[in-house]
């Protein structure tokens, strides 16, 4: 299983990005508000490894 | 991978913006109710602050420095216009959401348990950027 990180990256204008590796499904919402902190999301882009996990769940719900 | 997002810094925690001003080398006083603020015109309307730098503490500058409690709960920056281009504009205000953020960051991991896995600063051809990454307890 891949291990999940979180990588904040703050430049000199106060605009930071955030990034959640290793995360599948809804798994990294908690996690992406704790590092939000308050912040103004500017541009949002959930990865492929969100929607694989999010059919996965759904092809087990449906056997 | 899942997730990613551009997020632009709010000031609201005030420990953390009191603290990043003075990693910057500023007095800063803190008045709860709010004081007035100096400006260079004497004559202006007396704007009030809850965070205050005095212009003796800033270099070039014509008027104080301070920041305002908002009804929503952000700070907003209020300043002398003229001190836009003393070296207190834009970039200025982007400095101390730099620091700001890495210091909330760093302390809401502490509290929360996030490891801290590194702690770069990187350099760029925009700037210096902070670069901070953590892990997640199983």
């Amino acid at each position: 299983m891949q291990e999940k990180t979180i990588t904040v990256t703050i430049d000199e204008n106060g605009i930071s990005t955030l990034d959640l590796e290793g995360f599948a499904g809804k798994g990294c919402e908690k996690v992406f508000e704790d590092f939000r902190g308050g912040d103004m999301v500017k541009v949002e882009r959930k990865k492929p490894a969100y929607y694989t996990a999010q059919v996965d769940q759904q092809e087990k719900s449906q056997r | 991978m899942s997730k990613y997002s551009i997020n632009q810094t709010v000031l609201r925690e005030e420990k953390y913006l009191v603290e990043a001003l003075k990693e910057m080398g500023y007095e800063v006083e803190v008045h709860p109710e709010g004081a007035p603020l100096n400006s260079y015109y004497a004559e202006q309307e007396a704007k009030v602050a809850n965070l205050i730098i005095r212009r003796q503490h800033l270099r070039g500058a014509y008027g104080d420095i301070g920041f305002t409690r908002q009804p929503g709960g952000q700070f907003a920056v209020v300043k002398d216009e003229l001190d836009e281009h003393r070296g207190y504009g834009a970039r200025w205000v982007g400095r101390v959401q730099q620091l700001y953020k890495e210091k909330q960051t760093l302390a809401m991991a502490r509290a929360k348990g996030y490891p801290l896995i590194s702690h770069e600063v990187i350099e760029t051809a925009q700037g210096e950027q902070v670069r901070l990454q953590f892990a997640v307890r199983r």
